[in-house]
């Protein structure tokens, strides 16, 4: 994990993706795009339907060592509104034990609609201390943890490019990445990211051994 | 001789013409009248084409078929020759007033115009393999074909074990069920196993092979330079002064070149060396069909003196009257270049001109050795491949989509097509169960499925829809996903969305023969505009690179153990295998030469490893990996490594000392299976057999998709898949695919064997002779993607840290 001091608060990112609020026992996750891969099928596209499941085992076997009793969801929890009615029973019951186990907080993503998936009470917003958790990022002073954009980074050597999935620290922003199994990434040079990146930038990219920091400067635009 | 075929208005023809049969056509006429399915294999330029249509013809002349009802059917690999065969055969049937309709069908033929064809049939249509599966998935497809008398296959040695030709076997397969007596004649170049391409023709046993022998043999040499031949690279640029003037010398010259980056630069080096204006021109894949027809046609015509052409010119198109044929670079297999050299007059019994030149040191040898197994006529010969899966599962599908079936019928229909002629049942079951809804065991997809039991227990599609998106599917062939290249409003061609990625705004880039320069990317056009600059920042972009077929290899070994052949290289050639022998050792014929040595590479001291195997691309890729990852367990740290046909290069950060502790049979049953399920290529060969077999689509209707994010959620699908269903069909498929493309694995561990006890290790204190050009190969491949980021990263982050002074 490596530290974020961000609005005077301590942070923390785990190579999986989960920014970590220990102070108070808070687990902050984005873009679980929950039943991406079912999504196809009324289109004739079957893919393999078990992202859901590794997603939501991904988020239990990370969190379960820590002292953890909520969790923010910044939107896109659900790949569509029908996602629910999608899920498999193993699924189901994953899910069940995620929402019984932590006190959840949906936040509302572009993904979902307000009014139509299940029982869930989604929410614009929730903030705690002045940080504000998001969808998607507002170019406002405020401080903004959001998801929406699923940034990745590519950094280049002289033998190759290497693309990974990469948190975006800036100024009162903190963008994490997509954490969804099927989920694919925008590359921080898109012009919709240009925004929230300047020279003070610090880029997390997250492997499966570790998390790598660099500036803004290091990576390939 | 011509009488004896009765056909009059031809004979007429020909006697107008003042050309008489050949004896090989009226044999086939013959054949076929007396029911023989029959393969007809000639060098290019015998009148292959016309005695494929003798049969035919023949019959719709003296027994006057009926309008609008499908006759004969001809099936080419390439697009561009059902063109020029139309207009081939249009000239006949003009001139003698005939009453017969003759047109093409292919991807690039108008909606209106397919339409009007699927009402009004002409008696003869040419097409390739796709469009022929897209028509056999109409409703009115049973229809359509059932009056059919004759089908024609050309250059049917191309399709024979590929993807390609398994879709097109399996509908062969179909069309002989819809009309049993249907006759077959299948047109082949010379190749070594005739009896497979004749299986593969038809299941009939009244089949026979016309074998024609060739009567004149192709003048080949290597072109002398007056500037040395250099240590590696690929485009020849040192020749092109020496090109220019044989160009000069002839009326049509066509240079192959073997990728479309090599076309490019040949071609715009050429008009920086074209003082006398002759007229050249530029021909490859991804040029706007437009400015390909334009060119064929000016070559047709006689109005070019020279075009610089890939594999897009390769196949029996005659356009004009090529007299030479220069081929830059080795053409890395013997069939490929006669192939080409058959495109230099193309007339049957006078000799063709050829000019090889190869582009480095290396590609001497192999082009030696190509011009001796000619002469010696040793030919290519291709292992026979298993019909695949995918392509199975999108036939089921387009089977569905034109009518119900019966489970049993269409497996039985399936293995009278050859590649697939020992599929079990089980598995054509499992292929249904896949087309159904995935084939998975958790029962997801059911209320999806996209075939389904109707009333009268036949598999049918269970919505229009899924017709529609089939049709969107069809073909066997995955390219990356292509951008098109637009100068103002005029589309100039398409280029991969991976060479693009590397560009800025401002950069400039060879395309279509003139220096662009790039401006941006909108919706997914590649926006350029022209510029005044002669040199490109930026070459061109690679693609199309062909490996080096067994049998040159082979060939490339043998003549440089032997030191009496020597004497007829070059004095360059020869000085540079002293040199080496010298220095360091030369490759013997059984045993294996490796070097070690230090280099620095990019500031750090790097330790290299040099195997000199000669046992191709392929083999070398896969002991590279091998090898790789052997070395890394050791703790030598590999960083990466370079396949040539040649050779393989390791480069670590630390010395390997025992070279045999990484080089021995065991290294391979250990780590083979492992390491293919981490390959890249195996991702790919996933890919590639889920668009196939239609898991993902090739273009979702309304959804803009770019190709990376194709490849990147294939990814994710196949992690996923392989953790929770791990022999699910498609795995296996790309499974098999990785085994076949990367060498016969058998072929590599005989080549560990043959070496065992019998490695040179010579231990240098710096780069020899021999390796020079491996450490010029650019093209670098990982050894294993997850370790290598890990390295890398850690370094340059430590680097940066130091940088900054915190380290």
């Amino acid at each position: 994990m490596k530290v974020i001091n961000f609005n005077n608060h301590k942070f923390q990112i785990s190579k999986e993706g989960i920014l970590f609020w220990f102070d108070k026992q808070i687990a902050i996750i984005a873009d679980l795009h929950l039943e991406k891969g079912s999504s196809f099928g009324p289109s004739g596209q079957f893919l393999p339907p078990y992202d859901s499941e590794e997603t939501l085992k991904k988020i239990l076997n990370t969190i379960k060592d820590h002292k953890i009793k909520k969790i923010i969801l910044l939107g896109d929890t659900f790949h569509d509104k029908n996602a629910i009615s999608r899920m498999s029973k193993k699924v189901t019951i994953l899910f069940r034990s995620l929402i019984e186990k932590y006190e959840v907080i949906f936040i509302l993503g572009n993904h979902e609609s307000k009014f139509e998936i299940g029982q869930i009470n989604f929410l614009n917003e929730y903030v705690i201390n002045d940080i504000h958790f998001i969808h998607e990022a507002l170019q406002t002073s405020v401080f903004q943890i959001s998801g929406h954009f699923h940034p990745v980074a590519t950094v280049k050597s002289n033998i190759k490019k290497i693309t990974a999935k990469c948190l975006l620290h800036t100024n009162n922003h903190i963008i994490l990445p997509s954490f969804g199994q099927y989920t694919g990434g925008l590359n921080i040079t898109n012009p919709v990211l240009k925004p929230f990146l300047n020279n003070e930038s610090k880029i997390y990219m997250l492997t499966k051994k570790s998390i790598y920091k660099f500036t803004n400067k290091e990576i390939e635009i | 001789m011509s009488d004896i075929l009765k056909i009059e208005p031809i004979d007429n023809w020909l006697k107008k013409n003042n050309w008489s049969f050949y004896n090989h056509q009226v044999e086939t006429v013959k054949l076929s009248e007396n029911g023989f399915d029959v393969l007809l294999v000639a060098p290019t330029g015998g009148g292959k084409t016309l005695a494929g249509f003798l049969p035919s013809l023949k019959d719709l002349i003296n027994n006057k078929s009926e309008k609008n009802k499908l006759h004969t059917l001809y099936i080419s690999p390439l697009k561009a020759l059902t063109i020029d065969v139309h207009r081939n055969l249009t000239s006949p049937i003009e001139d003698q007033g005939l009453d017969i309709s003759v047109e093409t069908r292919t991807g690039d033929t108008s909606a209106y115009k397919k339409n009007r064809q699927k009402i009004l049939p002409p008696h003869m249509l040419m097409t390739t393999p796709e469009s022929l599966a897209l028509l056999l998935s109409n409703k009115e497809s049973k229809d359509y074909f059932k009056d059919l008398k004759y089908l024609i296959i050309d250059e049917i040695h191309v399709l024979v074990n590929s993807k390609r030709g398994d879709l097109l076997s399996l509908n062969l397969s179909r069309i002989q069920s819809i009309s049993p007596d249907c006759k077959r004649i299948g047109l082949s170049a010379t190749v070594k196993n005739k009896e497979t391409v004749l299986k593969f023709l038809t299941s009939k046993n009244k089949a026979k092979i016309l074998n024609v022998k060739e009567t004149s043999f192709p003048k080949i040499e290597i072109l002398e330079t007056k500037t040395r031949v250099p240590w590696s690279g690929h485009m020849a640029s040192y020749a092109i002064e020496d090109i220019y003037q044989k160009i000069q010398k002839s009326s049509l010259t066509i240079v192959f070149v073997n990728t479309r980056a090599q076309a490019e630069l040949v071609f715009n080096k050429l008009w920086q060396e074209n003082d006398n204006n002759l007229r050249i021109a530029i021909h490859h894949g991804s040029l706007e069909k437009e400015i390909r027809r334009k060119v064929e046609n000016l070559m047709s015509l006689g109005k070019i003196d020279c075009v610089v052409a890939t594999s897009s010119l390769d196949l029996g198109i005659d356009w004009g009257d090529v007299d030479l044929v220069i081929q830059i670079g080795s053409p890395k297999g013997i069939s490929r270049f006669l192939q080409r050299i058959g495109r230099s007059n193309h007339k049957f019994d006078e000799p063709s001109n050829a000019i090889l030149v190869p582009s480095n040191r290396f590609e001497y040898l192999e082009c030696l050795s190509a011009i001796h197994s000619i002469q010696n006529k040793l030919l290519d010969e291709t292992r026979e491949k298993k019909g695949s899966l995918d392509v199975l599962a999108q036939h089921v599908l387009g089977v569905a989509c034109s009518e119900p079936f019966q489970v049993d019928d269409l497996y039985n229909q399936v293995i009278n097509a050859w590649p697939y002629r020992n599929l079990t049942k089980t598995k054509f079951l499992e292929v249904v169960e896949f087309v159904k809804n995935g084939g998975y065991s958790l029962k997801h997809y059911e209320q999806y499925s996209k075939i389904g039991l109707n009333k009268d227990k036949l598999y049918a599609i269970n919505n229009k829809s899924v017709r529609n998106r089939y049709k969107l599917n069809v073909g066997t062939i995955v390219e990356s996903y292509m951008l098109k290249v637009k100068l103002g409003n005029k589309t100039l061609g398409q280029v991969e969305e991976w060479f693009i990625q590397g560009l800025n705004e401002g950069d400039t880039f060879l395309f279509g023969g003139r220096v662009l320069e790039y401006q941006s990317i909108s919706n997914n056009n590649i926006i350029v505009k022209s510029t005044s600059h002669t040199h490109p920042k930026i070459p061109s972009y690679a693609g199309g690179r062909l490996p080096l077929s067994t049998e040159l290899s082979i060939e490339v070994r043998k003549l440089l153990s032997k030191k009496q052949f020597w004497k007829n290289f070059p004095n360059q050639i020869n000085e540079w295998l002293k040199l080496q022998s010298k220095f360091s050792n030369l490759p013997s014929l059984n045993g294996l030469l490796v070097e070690t040595f230090p280099r620095l590479m990019s500031g750090k001291k790097r330790f290299f490893l040099i195997c000199y195997t000669f046992e191709g691309r392929n083999a070398n890729q896969t002991l590279g990996f091998l090898m790789s990852k052997k070395m890394l367990r050791i703790g030598y740290k590999p960083i990466s490594f370079v396949a040539t046909d040649y050779a393989l290069a390791i480069w670590s950060m630390n010395e390997v000392k025992d070279v045999n502790s990484v080089l021995n049979e065991d290294l391979m049953l250990d780590d083979l299976y492992e390491w293919l399920e981490e390959t890249p290529l195996l991702k790919k060969n996933f890919r590639d057999a889920a668009i196939i077999s239609g898991l993902i689509e090739r273009s979702i209707p309304g959804q803009k998709k770019t190709g990376k994010q194709v490849l990147f959620n294939s990814d994710l699908i196949f992690n996923v898949l392989k953790k929770h269903e791990p022999k699910h069909l498609l795995l296996e498929v790309a499974r098999e695919d990785s085994y076949r493309g990367l060498i016969d694995l058998d072929r590599l561990s005989e080549f560990l064997k043959r070496i065992e006890k019998n490695i040179t290790h010579k231990k240098l204190d710096r780069i020899s002779p021999l390796a020079v050009p491996l450490i010029l190969e650019i093209n670098r491949q990982t050894i294993d993607k997850s370790e290598m980021e890990e390295y890398f990263l850690e370094e340059l982050e430590n680097e940066m840290l130091s940088e900054v002074g915190l380290n």
